[in-house]
């Protein structure tokens, strides 16, 4: 993770498509296993749901490399998942369906698994030489964030009445 | 194919994630009772401990199996691996558009929320703590890769606001999971906040923090499951889409403008009578 720190890139990275397709096969087969194991969602089912997630992310990885404009690609991904289950898009009941044998959560594991085995030597280093202070710091910050949000958006739905 | 050969190259690193998150999703969701409420412990926190004890950088006696190419191989790894989740919580956008649009103001607003960083922080930092300029890049927003950015052009990483927010970066990834899993059970078991509320206020740009989040949301209050994950995820999308500029334009001008009027002066004070 420390190599994406200190180069953070403002401009569009170049994606190898190949690559990146060959590798979110294996990381779907990974989700598909925990899928199967935790929620205990048939793998049958599963399966074909992992067919469509795959799909979403490589139609929205094609348009994080491709499209006029750049966007990250975990936004181009999160549009593609919503146009392609927007009520009104052909298809989208079934899509919707398939994906409903796909957890989140059982997604979230492997990805938090590959983050524990991601920690560098330099990240380690940066939070004992933090401090107490900005440990404390940090968790006010979170605690901010997190309760800011939701009093405006409960005051909001609130004035609304809905 | 050279892909293939470089994913097959780090079957260690792949087995030791199937194994982990097997382990992981069999010992499930637990809840520790707290106070008036409960703690959720979620499958991805046992994950990414297990994987944080493996990791050789963290515990080099235990670390015989994972080396330091699977560390580096494993970064990313976590991108790609967080983009079948974000295809997900796209498709439970799609079908509760309607949900969406009735919430649509409170789930634009509430991404001013996210300037609760300087109200509650800032203070403690620069007040209580008699913290230095690491106090501007600490709490002005919660740290993530655009926030880093956004530092490290105006001040470089190396200056005393890019330690600051370098600091809560770090602590963020290895700790900001729990923190959010414990924020969402907390304040849904006070049963005060409407849980759409609570659903916005989870989409703050980290995969990991919303999965943590919703996670913990959705067991609490599973009836509203389809319109927590539909909220959290477009209200993620939307910190995607405005954090950077949010960060830019509003939220560090107010910190560094706190900061001159008020602490910054007695470093200007202490400054000048060093010069004398």
């Amino acid at each position: 993770m420390s190599d994406s720190v200190i180069s953070v890139k403002t401009t569009r990275p170049k994606i190898d498509i190949a690559d990146h397709a060959f590798t979110l096969i294996v990381v779907c087969l990974v989700g598909l296993v925990m899928n199967t194991v935790g929620p205990a969602i048939p793998i049958a089912d599963g399966f074909v749901g992992m067919v469509v997630i795959y799909l979403i992310s490589m139609v929205g990885l094609l348009l994080t490399r491709y499209a006029p404009f750049y966007l990250p690609s975990v936004a181009w991904i999160s549009l593609v998942g919503i146009v392609a289950t927007l009520p009104w898009t052909p298809g989208s009941e079934w899509i919707v369906a398939q994906a409903k044998s796909v957890n989140f959560l059982a997604l979230a594991t492997p990805a938090l698994a590959y983050a524990g085995f991601a920690i560098a030597k330099k990240e380690i280093e940066v939070a004992k030489h933090s401090g107490w202070k900005l440990a404390l710091v940090a968790c006010l910050v979170f605690l901010g964030t997190y309760a800011g949000s939701v009093l405006v958006a409960e005051l909001i739905l609130r004035l609304q009445g809905v | 194919m050279n892909a293939l050969r470089g994913q097959l190259e780090l079957w260690r690193l792949h087995l030791a994630v199937i194994v982990l998150g097997v382990i992981a999703e069999l010992i499930g969701i637990r809840k520790i009772p707290f106070g008036i409420g409960a703690i959720l412990l979620l499958p991805l926190l046992y994950a990414f401990v297990m994987a944080a004890l493996m990791n050789p950088n963290v515990m080099p006696k235990f670390a015989k199996f994972i080396r330091q190419k699977e560390v580096q191989a494993a970064s990313p790894l976590i991108v790609i691996a967080i983009m079948p989740f974000i295809a997900k919580f796209g498709t439970t956008i799609g079908p509760a558009i309607e949900t969406i649009i009735e919430a649509g103001p409170a789930l634009l607003l509430q991404e001013l929320g996210n300037l609760g960083t300087i109200v509650l922080a800032f203070p403690l930092a620069v007040w209580g703590l008699k913290m230095g300029r690491e106090a501007i890049g600490a709490t002005f927003s919660i740290a993530r890769e655009p926030n880093l950015a956004i530092i490290a052009d105006r001040y470089t990483l190396k200056s005393a606001e890019g330690t600051g927010v370098m600091g809560v970066y770090v602590l963020g990834t290895l700790f900001g999971t729990f923190i959010f899993a414990i924020l969402a059970s907390v304040f849904a078991s006070l049963d005060v906040f409407d849980p759409r509320a609570l659903a916005m206020a989870c989409g703050i740009g980290s995969g990991s923090m919303m999965a943590a989040c919703t996670g913990a949301l959705t067991e609490v209050i599973p009836g509203m499951k389809d319109e927590i994950l539909a909220l959290a995820g477009a209200s993620n999308l939307l910190t995607y889409a405005t954090g950077l500029y949010a960060g830019l334009f509003i939220a560090l001008p107010i910190v560094e403008k706190l900061y001159n009027a008020t602490a910054g002066k007695n470093d200007l004070a202490t400054a000048t009578k060093k010069e004398v």
